[in-house]
């Protein structure tokens, strides 16, 4: 028996009635969709409900996957895209004005190698670049997700969004233009902030 | 130079971004509802499987039915505009034909007789717009081309009478009995005859008269 066996046959394996290999295939790939799902949805909700759907319709269609078409990996994320895309719809629709959700993901965490002001300026860049983001029209959002948050190639990004690589790289450029005119504000905020803080830590 | 610092800026915050997220993984117990949704599901789709071919196949049997039904309809109603549709023109009660003179006003004149139907019974309505026309269609024809007075009471009866039907016959009268019933004669014309159609009733009298031109 193959002991690292790839996502293709672990895909055979799990349709064959394998329940390791469905568990192999969580464990390696659930965290790329429930990322991917939270940083196009900002809702821990929303992630772990698209995560879910994604590997019981892997269940259920899993014989649709044909490798020669692309991986299991962009096929997982075509699939989590889908849901993600319906579920900003839908939530679009339903979500009454001025709510605050309460499962908005929240990333500043402290970190222990950073002095604590150089540490909050970073959390508050983090937090204004995910609002940024999370700001994008989804077109954008997606290919930033995945270009630049998931750090994948154009090739892979197109293979998930199913179009050229060109349209990858002209929406990729108009994202980045979008997020500068959205940060513009911050970022010279944190082009003179970061003069300060070396300063501070500097003197400190 | 700025464009390029604000571009430096925003890489480092979208991975700076990414590595904050970097150690976010879905719930644990994700994992535990999807391995109970797989022992669940390895019963149920190989039932639901066949419930899915039960019902293809229902399907494709009844749309090959409804195909069947209506080639045979279609079929049935073209046979049908073909059929005997003509045999229902003769009109009801519909008497032997008489060639009987009518009551004359003008005293005893030469007449030719001609068989029209009085009333004509229900035709079932013919789709087809390009059927053949009964071959009465010709006399039909030459009547639409002529120009007839209205008729004429030739008798003091009611008008109920005529509802049990009768005949029309074509005769031939003097002109003279123009003047008769008070229509204007052509005197320079005087020794021609002019046509004319007498209804008769069921009991062969002459009933009422027009004058055709």
């Amino acid at each position: 028996m193959d002991l690292n066996p790839n996502d293709s046959e672990l895909l055979r394996s799990m349709l064959a009635g394998d329940e390791e290999a469905l568990a192999l295939l969580y464990r390696r790939r659930q965290g790329s969709i429930y990322r991917f799902a939270l940083q196009m949805s900002g809702s821990k909700t929303i992630a772990e409900d698209v995560t879910q759907e994604v590997f019981l319709f892997l269940m259920r269609e899993g014989h649709v996957f044909d490798p020669a078409r692309g991986s299991v990996s962009a096929f997982l994320l075509g699939v989590a895209r889908n849901h993600v895309l319906r579920r900003l719809r839908v939530e679009q629709l339903l979500a009454p004005l001025g709510d605050d959700s309460d499962d908005d993901v929240q990333l500043l965490h402290p970190s222990t190698d950073l002095c604590p002001l150089e540490d909050l300026t970073r959390a508050e860049t983090i937090e204004s670049v995910r609002k940024a983001v999370l700001s994008l029209p989804s077109k954008y959002r997606e290919v930033v997700v995945l270009c630049e948050l998931q750090d994948m190639s154009y090739e892979e990004t197109a293979e998930i969004l199913g179009c050229a690589i060109g349209t990858v790289r002209s929406r990729l450029h108009r994202a980045r233009a979008l997020l500068l005119a959205k940060l513009r504000p911050a970022t010279e905020a944190e082009g003179e902030g970061s003069a300060t803080v070396k300063s501070a830590r500097c003197f400190a | 130079m700025n464009c390029e610092r604000d571009e430096e800026l925003l890489t480092r915050g979208l991975r700076a971004l990414a590595e904050e997220m970097d150690t976010l993984d879905a719930p644990d117990e994700l994992e535990t509802k999807l391995r109970e949704a797989f022992r669940t599901r390895a019963v149920v789709v190989p039932i639901a499987r066949k419930q899915l071919n039960s019902r293809y196949w229902l399907v494709a049997m009844a749309a090959m039915l409804l195909i069947a039904i209506s080639v045979v309809v279609v079929r049935w109603r073209a046979s049908d505009v073909n059929g005997p549709t003509i045999a229902q023109d003769t009109p009801q009660n519909n008497p032997e034909v008489v060639s009987k003179p009518a009551e004359e006003p003008a005293g005893d004149v030469p007449y030719q007789a001609v068989d029209m139907p009085v009333k004509r019974s229900v035709r079932r309505p013919v789709r087809h717009p390009a059927l053949p026309r009964p071959q009465n269609s010709q006399l039909a024809n030459h009547t639409a081309n002529e120009i007839a007075t209205d008729f004429i009471p030739l008798s003091y009866m009611n008008v109920a009478s005529l509802q049990d039907g009768g005949q029309i016959i074509r005769v031939e009268l003097p002109r003279s009995a123009l003047a008769n019933f008070g229509l204007p004669v052509n005197m320079d014309r005087y020794n021609e005859k002019v046509k004319a159609d007498v209804l008769l009733g069921v009991d062969g009298l002459a009933r009422a008269i027009r004058f055709v031109q």
